[in-house]
C-alpha cells in the first residue's frame, strides 16, 4: 500500500476518534500483518492435518473391529469433552517439558506453533471423525451390499464406496466444524503464538486502542470464516449427485 | 401499561442522574464518598507485591497494605479488584476501579492516557531469571534467545529492540515462569523483587539464578486514576508523602523483603522523617 494512502487513513480514522497510528510505525504494521499470515498458515495447516485424523479415526470407528474402534471412540471422548484451551496448556506445558526431559531442551524440536497444529488437529479431527461416522452410517445397506457382492474387499468398500458418500453427506458438518477451527486459532495466542491475536494483544498493550484493534480483528476473522464457509458451499454444490437426496 | 411507563421513566431518570455524575469534574472523589467505599485494582501474580494467602484466601503483599492504608485514610471501605497486566487499563478507563496499584511503573505512553499521582511509592526494574546452567553475564546474552514476559510488560520493548531477544509474551507472570520451568523459554524478564524471593525461598527454583546485577529500565511505580481528577490526586498524593514521613513506607517494603533502592532513598531524603 502506498504510504501517503496509509497516511490518509490514519488521518480519516483520527478524525472520527480512531487510533490506527501503529500501521504508519513499519515494525508494528509488519509484524500485524505477519499475524494475518501466521493465522492463515495455521488455519489451513491444521484443516488439512485435521481432516486426515478425522478420516482416520473415522475409518476406526466404523471398522466393526471392537479392538480399533473402541480405542478410537475413547479418543474421540477424551478429546471432544475437555476445553480447547486446556488441550493447548497440556500440551505447551506438559508434553512440551516431557520431550525436554527426554531429549534436552536443546534437542526439542518443538515449538508452540508446532503444538497449536497438533492440538488443532487431532481435537477437531475428533468432531470430524464423529461427522464422518454420521456419513458412513448413512451409506444405504443397499449399496454397501451390492459393492460386496461385487467383490470389494472391505478397504475397498471403504475408501470407493462409503467415504466418497460420507464426504458429501457430512460435508456441512465438516465446513462447521472448519469455520471453528479457524475461530479457535486465536487460542495460540495464550501460548504466545504471533497469530493475529496475539499480534493485536501486543499492539493494543503498547497502544491501548482496544476498540480500534477489536474493529480489524473481527474483519479479519469475519473476512476467513466467511471464505471457508462459501468453499465449503461451493464444494457441497460441486460434489452434488443429482438424484442422490439432494 | 401504566407500570411500563413509569418503570420507563424511572429508567431514564436513573441515566440521566448517571450523566450528571460522569460529567462532573472530579467525579472519583465523590463517587468514592458516597459509596463509602474505595475500589483499588490491584495485580495479583506473586509475592512481595500481590498475592493470594493460600491458608485464608485473602489477597497479601505489599501493594494490599498500600491499598488499606489509603482506604482507612479515606475513611471509607477497600473493596479490591483483581487485574492481570493485560486488563488493567481498560478496568481504569471503564470505571470499574477508582485507582490502580498494579506495579504499573511511569512512563510517557501511560501518562497521555491516565492520570498518577507524582509521588513514587516505588521503583521497579527487570530481573532476568535462567538456568544456572546457562551461565548469562550480562544483558546482551539473550541476542537470538527466546526471553518469555507477561502480556503487557514495558520490558518487552527493550529486550527487542535493545538486545534482540526473541521476546514472547504469555498471559502473566506465572506462565511466564512455567513456561521457563518446562524449557519454552531461555530466561524470562519480570519485576526483579518478586523474582529474588522466588529463586531465595523456593527449593524448587534453585537450579534458577537472577545473574544480573543491574536491572532492566528502573522506573518508578506510582498509583494511577483516571485523567483529570485533580482532587482525587492531590488528597492521594498527600498520603502517599505522609507515607514516606512517617517513615512507614520503609518500614513497609521492608517488611515485604523488597530491596530499598537507590532511587528509594532518593525519594526518601525528599520527605525526610520528622523528628517527633
Amino acid at each position: 500500500m502506498p504510504e501517503s494512502l496509509l497516511t490518509e487513513f490514519i488521518g480519516a480514522a483520527k478524525s472520527v476518534g480512531l487510533n490506527y497510528g501503529f500501521l504508519a510505525s513499519v515494525s508494528e504494521r509488519t509484524s500485524w500483518l505477519r499475524g494475518v499470515v501466521v493465522t492463515i498458515e495455521l488455519s489451513v495447516l491444521s484443516i488439512l492435518c485435521s481432516l486426515i485424523v478425522g478420516t482416520v479415526i473415522a475409518s476406526l470407528l466404523t471398522s466393526g473391529r471392537p479392538w480399533l474402534a473402541r480405542p478410537a471412540r475413547a479418543f474421540v471422548e477424551v478429546l471432544r469433552n475437555t476445553p480447547t484451551l486446556v488441550q493447548i496448556y497440556c500440551a505447551f506445558f506438559v508434553c512440551h517439558m516431557l520431550v525436554n526431559q527426554s531429549v534436552g531442551a536443546q534437542n526439542n524440536p518443538m515449538s508452540a506453533y508446532a503444538w497449536v497444529v497438533i492440538v488443532f488437529s487431532i481435537h477437531f479431527g475428533a468432531y470430524h471423525a464423529e461427522a464422518l461416522r454420521a456419513g458412513i452410517e448413512a451409506v444405504p445397506k443397499a449399496m454397501r451390499e451390492s459393492a460386496i457382492s461385487l467383490g470389494f474387499s472391505r478397504r475397498e468398500l471403504l475408501v470407493f464406496v462409503e467415504l466418497p458418500l460420507a464426504f458429501r453427506f457430512a460435508l456441512p458438518s465438516l465446513v462447521n466444524n472448519l469455520a471453528d477451527l479457524v475461530k479457535a486459532t486465536s487460542l495460540g495466542s495464550a501460548i504466545a503464538v504471533g497469530e493475529l491475536t496475539y499480534a493485536s494483544l501486543m499492539i493494543w498493550i503498547e497502544r491501548d486502542n482496544v476498540l480500534e484493534m477489536m474493529i480489524l480483528i473481527l474483519l479479519v476473522y469475519g473476512a476467513l470464516t466467511l471464505s471457508v464457509s462459501r468453499l465449503g458451499f461451493l464444494l457441497e454444490k460441486r460434489l452434488r449427485m443429482p438424484g442422490y437426496g439432494h | 401499561m401504566k407500570t411500563v411507563q413509569i418503570l420507563g421513566a424511572l429508567g431514564v431518570a436513573a441515566v440521566l442522574s448517571g450523566v450528571s455524575i460522569a460529567a462532573h469534574a472530579d467525579a472519583t472523589l465523590d463517587k468514592v464518598k458516597s459509596r463509602g467505599s474505595v475500589i483499588v485494582g490491584l495485580v495479583l501474580s506473586g509475592p512481595p507485591f500481590g498475592y493470594i494467602d493460600p491458608k485464608t484466601q485473602q489477597p497479601l503483599g505489599l501493594n494490599v497494605d498500600l491499598a488499606e492504608d489509603i482506604a482507612k485514610r479515606l475513611g471509607v471501605k477497600l473493596e479490591s479488584v483483581a487485574v492481570t497486566p493485560a486488563t488493567r487499563v481498560q478496568f481504569l478507563q471503564q470505571g470499574k476501579v477508582d485507582l490502580l496499584l498494579a506495579n504499573m511503573q511511569l512512563n510517557a505512553e501511560r501518562a497521555e492516557l491516565m492520570g498518577y499521582i507524582p509521588t513514587p511509592y516505588g521503583d521497579a526494574g527487570g530481573g532476568l531469571i535462567t538456568l544456572k546452567s546457562n551461565k548469562v553475564t550480562q544483558w546482551e546474552d539473550v541476542k537470538g534467545k527466546t526471553v518469555c514476559v507477561s502480556q503487557g510488560s514495558n520490558y518487552a520493548k527493550p529486550l527487542d529492540e535493545q538486545y534482540g531477544a526473541n521476546v514472547k509474551g504469555l498471559p502473566s507472570q506465572p506462565d511466564s515462569l512455567l513456561a521457563l520451568k518446562g524449557g519454552n523459554c531461555f530466561a524470562s524478564v519480570h519485576d526483579s523483587a518478586p523474582l529474588h524471593l522466588l529463586v531465595s525461598d523456593n527449593p524448587e527454583w534453585k537450579d534458577f539464578e537472577l545473574p544480573l546485577p543491574a536491572d532492566l529500565i528502573p522506573l518508578p511505580s506510582v498509583i494511577w486514576v483516571r485523567k483529570g481528577e485533580n482532587d482525587f490526586t492531590n488528597v492521594i498524593d498527600a498520603f502517599v508523602q505522609d507515607w514516606y514521613r512517617t517513615g512507614w513506607l520503609l518500614e513497609i517494603t521492608r517488611k515485604h523483603r523488597i530491596p530499598i533502592t537507590p532511587l528509594l532513598e532518593e525519594w526518601q531524603a525528599k520527605y525526610p522523617v520528622a523528628k517527633k
